[in-house]
Formats: C-alpha cells, structure tokens, sequence
C-alpha cells in the first residue's frame, strides 16, 4: 500500500510539474480576494479603531493566515476528476484494483497543494513585509492544535468535494452545482470575513457546519482566539462531519459507479 | 490578357528559433537567440490562366501548403512576386479577399455548435453578398452538392464527409474567381472523394473558376487536373501536361507476363523487375518506351506466354521518380 | 451600417448557439442572481460594521457595484468566450480562415463569440447604479452624469484595449495561452473603491491593469471630485491606448505572415 503511494506521488508530482506555469498563474488569480478582504476591512478598522473587537492587526494576521490555511484544507478534484466522468475515461481506472478518487485523485491533489504551497511562500514573506502583521498572539499550543483541525478540514473538504464531483455520475451540470456549494463555503467558512462580522443567524448556523473547519476554526486556533470551550465543541463538530461526509461520500460514490456500469458509458 | 495566377522567383524561408535543452541556454538563448534558417520556397515560377484546374503535387513539407498560403494572402514571401487576379494577394484587400478562397480540408471555418445554415449567413454578411446573389448561388451549391439535408444538424452532428461538404460550400458562397484547395478530400472515403471531384469538376465548368489544388490522393490529380506542377525541397520540379509527365521524366512502360508454368524463368535478362502489390499472377518487368516492341517480341518468342500486357507506369511511381530526379 | 448589420449577423449566430444549450443559460442566470444575491449581502455585512468605506457610503458602493457588472459583462460576456476562441484558433490554425475574411480582423476576433443571456446583466447594472445614485446623499449634477458615463466608456475602452495587446501577444509567443487570467484575477478589485487599496495595489490596478480606471473613476466623476484636466486625460489615454493597441495587433499579424522576419 505504502509503494503504490510512493509511486502515485512520482508520477502526479511529476505531471503537476509540468503545468508549474499555469498554476503560478492560478495562484495569483486565487491570491487577489483575500487580499482585497484584507485591504477593506483593515481600512475599516483603521478609520474606526475597532470592528466589533477586531483591531486592525487582527484582520491582518487573520487574512494572512487564511491564505496558508485555505491552501491546506482546499482541494481541486472537481476540476481534476468530473471530465473523466463525462467523458467516460473513468472506466479505465474503474477496472484497476485501488479506489480512483482516494488513491490517484487525492494524490494528486496533495502534489498540488505542494506546488502552489511552495509558489505561495515568497508572495506570503513579500506580503509579510507589505503588510508588517504583529503575530505576538501565536501560541505554540495554538499551532501545534490548529494542525489536526486543518487535517480533518482537508479530509472533509475532499470528501464533500468528491462527493459533488460523483454528481456526474447523474448531471451534466456538475460545475454549476459546485459554484453553488463554493459559494456556501464563502458564506460559512469565515472566507469573507470573521465569523463574529457576519449576520448572527449566519453565525449560528455556521457553528453546526463543517466549513468553518476549512478556514475560520484552524485559523482563529493558529491565532489563539478561541476560548476552550469554543476549541473543544469545534473538534466535537468536526469529528462529527467527518462520520456524516465518510459515510455520504461513500454512498454517492457506490450508487454513482453503479449507474454508471448500468448505463455502459 | 494576363494570366490569372503569376508566380514569379516567389521564395519564403523561415526562421526557426533554435533551441537547446536547459535552463542556461534558455537564458542565452532569451538574450541572443539562434535562428535556423529554412528554404521552404525558392525561387518559384509559374503562369496559371483563368479557368485551368491545376494539380499541385509535392511529397509533405515541400513547400506546397507555404505557396498556397502566400497565394492567399496569409503569408509574406521574403523574396518574389506574384500577382492573382492583378492584387498582390499578401496586402490583403479585401477586395481580392472577397474574388478568392482558401478550403484547407484539415481546418474547420464552421462552428461546431450551430448548424451550417446559421454560418452560411454570417458568411453572407461577412462577404457582403446580396440576398438575390445569395439565394442563387446557395441553389446552385445545393443541387451540385445536396446540402439542403444537412443544413439543419448542428456541425458537430456532421460525418466527416457531409462537414466537408459544407465547408467546401461556406468557402464558396461569395462565387469566388480563384480557387486555392489544400487537401480538399483528406480523411474521406472513396465515395465521398468522388463527389467532391466530380463536383469541383462541375463548378469549373459552370463559373469558369481558376483552381489550385494540393492532394495526397493521386485520383484527384489524375481525374480533375490536365496540368500539374510538383515541387520538392521547395524547388520546381516539373511544370506541364499530366500525359506528358511520363513520357518526359520515366519514358517506361510495364510489360506483364503471365506464363504458362509459373515462374520458373528469370526474367530479369528482359527488363528491370518491378513489384506489383495488386496483381499478384503477373511479373512485371520495366523496359524504355522505344524498347517495348522488341522486348515484347523476343518475349513471345523465348517463352510460354499465357497472358502479356502493356501499360504506362502508375503515375504515383512517376512522380516518385520526378521528386528523386 | 456595414458594421451594424455584421454585428446582428454575429448576434444572431450567438442567438442560435446558446438556444441549442438552452437550460445551461437557466441554471448560469440563477447562479447569476446568486452572486448579486452575494454581493449585496457583502456589502450589507461591511455596512453593519462602519458607515462609510474609504469615504463613500453604500449608495456609492452600490453604484459602483453596477459599474463593476458592467465591466464583468465585458470581460465574461465578450473578451472570454473571444479569448477562447481566439487560443483555439491559434491553435488549430483556424486563424488562417479569420485573416482570409474581407473584414478588419480586430472586429472579427472581437465580436465572433457573443454570451447573450449575459446582456441581461447589463439591465441589472443600470438598475443598480440608479438606486445607489439615489441612496447617496450627495446630490448630483447632470453634467457629473454625463462625464460618469463618458469616464465608464473610456474606462472600459481601455480595458479593451489591454486585452487585445494581451492577446496579440500570443503571435509572438505561441504558448501564451493564459494570456487575459492576469486580467481576470485583478478585476474583483474593481468591487471596491480603490482608495481603501494599499498603495501598491492601488497603482496596479490603476496602471498596470488598470482595473479602476473603469469602476473607481467613472464613480469619482460621478461624486464631482475629478478636475477637468484629470478627465480629459482619461479620454485621451483611452484613445492612445485604443489606437497603440490596434498598432499592435497588426504588428502581431505581420508576425504571424512573417512580413517582419
């Protein structure tokens, strides 16, 4: 099992090489928001002293710690995976002896968090110095916690995202269903803002999902804001996810395969 | 008057980056780059008149489809001239754009996603082409072509031979005066290749158009064109009448001898022997065209001939012959 | 009238081929409300958090939410789907048949692929501009409307502009496929006044991929705070770069016969 690792992570590793210029590329595209977020909220606060408790440092360090976090816990395969659906390519992985989407796919989304997680570190030290953060708030504690919590976030991620990606088992419009669920993480990952800044009834609701897993949770751990009690019921809810998305992904990855062997394509 | 088409010492030679493997030569190579240079045209010279069909041969890369496309227009030669229709075709006017037409069998002109009949009118706006012009031609096309059934179905739903088909036609809404076809039947099947010749046989006749074409299938050649010009290496080889090419450059004949009991003599002392893959009962021997009667006679007379025949070389093997000269 | 009846030609063609993916254009105009949906919940949050952000109130931001759809509706309604294409054409060689056509072959790669369901879009634009102009609480002059509209054309003339040198580009460097993300990526920042930006993103997006030419100052105009000299030179900047650009292009094309080799 440990070999077959080891050479899915050649050969994906290799390929995504490959394609270095175009994710160089992507990562400035996906680089622009957070920073946008992070310019008009420090302005914010900057004029008024405080949002809500957040001080300006406060939303700085939260953005620049969002833009290694969201690189951890994100994931392509919709991208990676959902033609092979359509196109039928699937098939010749299908008849292999390891599982397409936990084995090759997810490997290969590992190969290029790596990439872009090493294309990412020279802008982060160039935005470091733009920006100068005051991360005095960092515990040791609080990183060495944050790490499972991003962990079990990726995990989760990628079995909701395969999830939606085995939607092409059914429908053409697999991309758009997931523009629609990219657009929830955006509502409840604490992307766009803390948490704390969004509509309380958007708050509540985000405490029983697993998004806040992807971005707001490990992130406030990393920057020691999160009182036990709050750190505690986040892991309790992220054990809990990872139950309901194993347990979902494997019944829409079954029924899916079936329909198609059924259908022959 | 002159000629349609006036290719005079045309020449095209590109330069191609050279490039080595590695990060450093990339760096000096970005800073100082090598250029390779080469002669895909020299010095070319040909007069088409108007309503010729004119076959143009050439084995891959000798410098047929780079002509063609500085005939059009798309290319700019680096010495030479030429003239079609009186416009120099590389300035671009659209006034000599809207007399003439490129149908290169591997490119598509159609979009893929809406049927031909949408594209047909893009065309006619694109071309300026009156409704009444329109219309009439589009008739003519249709009943040369039986495009009416097709024109509905979005192209991709097309096979490969009814999307030919079509572009052929798009390429010939405006009526152009020239005709530049580059590989106008690759991929068809030999029914299909048929029609397609069998309907730019018609359409000369009909409007008088000059055309100008390049084929793989040497059927094209033989049953459309009376002249044909080969080039190789970029250079003219041969510019005149398709019956004379053998008689000028492979005075042969083929002598096949069928004999009573089978190959037991060497027949190598008559002629050269040659290999042919489609008769298998025969032996072929090659001899000059002044010696067949000889050769034929003192067959007859040495031998138990069951069969003999007598036949001009394939012309494929004569064009062979006319690139290796 | 040459031009116009091309253009409803290539409209009309447009027409067709989104009618033959009919419930893809439903599904991508829900998705579209989703995001209006979005945006005004996102300024809704900054708004229940300050008054004002970088010195303009939601009327503004609002308005200049109409502004930025405009310019999207160029970039996803034209310069996309014509990129796409035009990399295609590259590719396959079907550029050859564009440059072959009697028509000037800018407009050609301009306007040949069309995303109709997306002019709706525009309609929402305009919507939006109006309600926030009336919510702002400063009072405006027809004349700041006009030069709004007047620095919102320039503005996106220039964008245009940009693209057309990004992807003539390509005739000098084949591989150059990724030519308008550059574009693509900066565009969000035109959601937001340019003031709030960092100086160094700032002049970005205003003269590297001047973005916030099209959105931030068409806006400014609005709220009279640009002087006349500032916009007459973004009218003369736009018309520079319209013409450089369409230099460009046909120096692209001299590459791409080898007239220039």
């Amino acid at each position: 099992m440990f070999l077959i690792f080891k050479r899915l992570w050649q050969v994906n590793w290799a390929e995504q090489w490959q394609y270095r210029a175009n994710l160089l590329m992507y990562l400035l595209y996906w680089l622009v928001s957070p920073i946008i977020y992070l310019a008009v909220w420090t302005s914010i606060a900057g004029v008024k002293g405080e949002v809500n408790g957040f001080t300006a440092n406060d939303f700085v360090t939260y953005y620049m710690v969002l833009l290694i976090c969201d690189q951890i816990t994100s994931n392509i395969i919709i991208h990676t995976f959902a033609y092979k659906i359509q196109d039928g390519s699937l098939s010749g992985e299908l008849v292999k002896p390891i599982h397409p989407m936990l084995t090759n796919a997810l490997v290969n989304n590992i190969a290029f968090k790596m990439l872009t997680i090493m294309g990412l570190i020279p802008i982060w030290i160039i935005l470091f110095f733009l920006f100068k953060p005051d991360f005095s708030g960092v515990t040791l504690s609080g990183v060495l916690l944050s790490i499972p919590a991003m962990v079990l976030g990726f995990v989760i991620g990628y079995l909701l995202s395969a999830a939606i990606t085995s939607l092409a088992f059914w429908t053409t419009r697999v991309y758009s269903i997931h523009e629609f669920y990219f657009a929830i993480i955006l509502l409840f990952s604490g992307q766009f803002v803390p948490l704390p800044l969004m509509p309380k009834v958007i708050q509540d609701i985000a405490q029983f999902l697993p998004f806040q897993l992807f971005m707001y949770y490990p992130i406030q751990l990393i920057l020691g804001r999160l009182s036990a009690e709050q750190i505690i019921q986040g892991y309790i809810m992220a054990g809990v996810w990872l139950v309901i998305s194993i347990l979902f992904f494997n019944w829409v990855w079954r029924e899916g395969v079936k329909r198609f062997s059924a259908v022959g394509a | 008057m002159s000629p349609t088409i006036h290719v005079q010492q045309l020449s095209k030679t590109y330069k191609v980056p050279e490039r080595e493997g590695g990060f450093s030569a990339a760096v000096r190579g970005f800073f100082k780059r090598k250029y390779k240079e080469v002669k895909a045209v020299q010095r070319v010279d040909f007069k088409i008149e108007q309503g010729e069909i004119v076959g143009f041969l050439g084995p891959n890369g000798a410098g047929k489809t780079t002509t063609l496309k500085m005939l059009s227009g798309l290319l700019h030669p680096s010495n030479g001239n030429a003239s079609v229709l009186g416009f120099t075709p590389w300035e671009l006017k659209p006034d000599y754009l809207r007399s003439m037409t490129l149908v290169m069998g591997q490119r598509n002109r159609l979009s893929w996603d809406i049927p031909a009949a949408d594209s047909f009118l893009l065309h006619q706006a694109i071309y300026r082409i009156p409704d009444n012009e329109y219309k009439q031609t589009y008739k003519e096309l249709d009943e040369l072509l039986e495009l009416e059934p097709l024109m509905k179905k979005p192209v991709r739903n097309l096979s490969l031979g009814e999307r030919m088909k079509c572009e052929i036609a798009a390429g010939l809404l405006h009526r152009p005066k020239v005709l530049f076809l580059d590989e106008p039947t690759i991929g068809l099947d030999i029914t299909g290749q048929a029609r397609i010749r069998e309907f730019l046989r018609e359409y000369n006749k009909r409007t008088g158009a000059t055309i100008l074409l390049t084929s793989h299938y040497m059927a094209d050649v033989t049953a459309l064109c009376e002249r044909i010009i080969i080039i190789h290496h970029g250079q003219l080889k041969y510019d005149g009448g398709i019956s004379d090419l053998s008689k000028k450059i492979a005075p042969f004949k083929l002598i096949g001898v069928m004999l009573a009991e089978s190959n037991s003599h060497d027949l190598s002392k008559y002629g050269e022997l040659v290999q042919n893959e489609e008769d298998w009962e025969k032996q072929y021997i090659q001899v000059k065209a002044e010696d067949v009667t000889r050769v034929t006679s003192r067959l007859l007379a040495d031998l138990p001939i069951h069969d003999i025949t007598i036949a001009d070389p394939p012309i494929e093997d004569v064009i062979e012959q006319a690139f290796n000269s | 009238m040459q031009t116009l009846k091309l253009l409803s030609a290539f409209f009309k063609m447009n027409v067709q081929m989104s009618l033959a993916y009919r419930a893809d254009t439903v599904v991508n105009i829900l998705l579209n409300l989703m995001w209006l949906g979005w945006e005004l919940l996102s300024l809704n949050i900054i708004f229940s958090n300050t008054e004002t952000l970088g010195g303009w109130g939601l009327g503004e931001l609002i308005a200049l939410l109409g502004v930025f759809r405009l310019v999207n509706t160029l970039m996803i309604a034209l310069i996309w789907p014509n990129t796409e294409k035009f990399n295609q054409s590259i590719r396959d060689g079907s550029m050859d048949y564009t440059i072959l056509q009697p028509v000037n072959s800018m407009f050609l790669v301009t306007f040949s692929r069309i995303t109709v369901w997306r002019f709706w879009d525009l309609i929402l634009a305009v919507v939006l501009i109006v309600v926030g102009v009336n919510m702002s609480t400063a009072t405006t002059t027809p004349l700041q409307i006009l030069t709004f509209i007047l620095l919102a054309i320039t503005g996106m003339i220039i964008i245009y502009s940009l693209w057309i040198v990004l992807i003539a580009l390509t005739f000098w460097f084949v591989k150059f496929d990724n030519n308008v993300t550059i574009l693509q990526a900066l565009l969000d920042a035109g959601r937001y006044p340019a003031t709030v930006y960092p100086v160094w993103l700032r002049i970005i997006v205003t003269f590297i991929i001047p973005i916030a030419v099209a959105t931030t100052i068409p806006l400014q105009a609005l709220r009279g705070e640009l002087e006349m000299t500032q916009i007459l030179t973004f009218i003369l900047v736009s018309i520079v770069s319209f013409f450089l650009a369409s230099r460009i292009w046909r120096a692209g094309l001299k590459q791409y016969s080898g007239a220039s080799s």
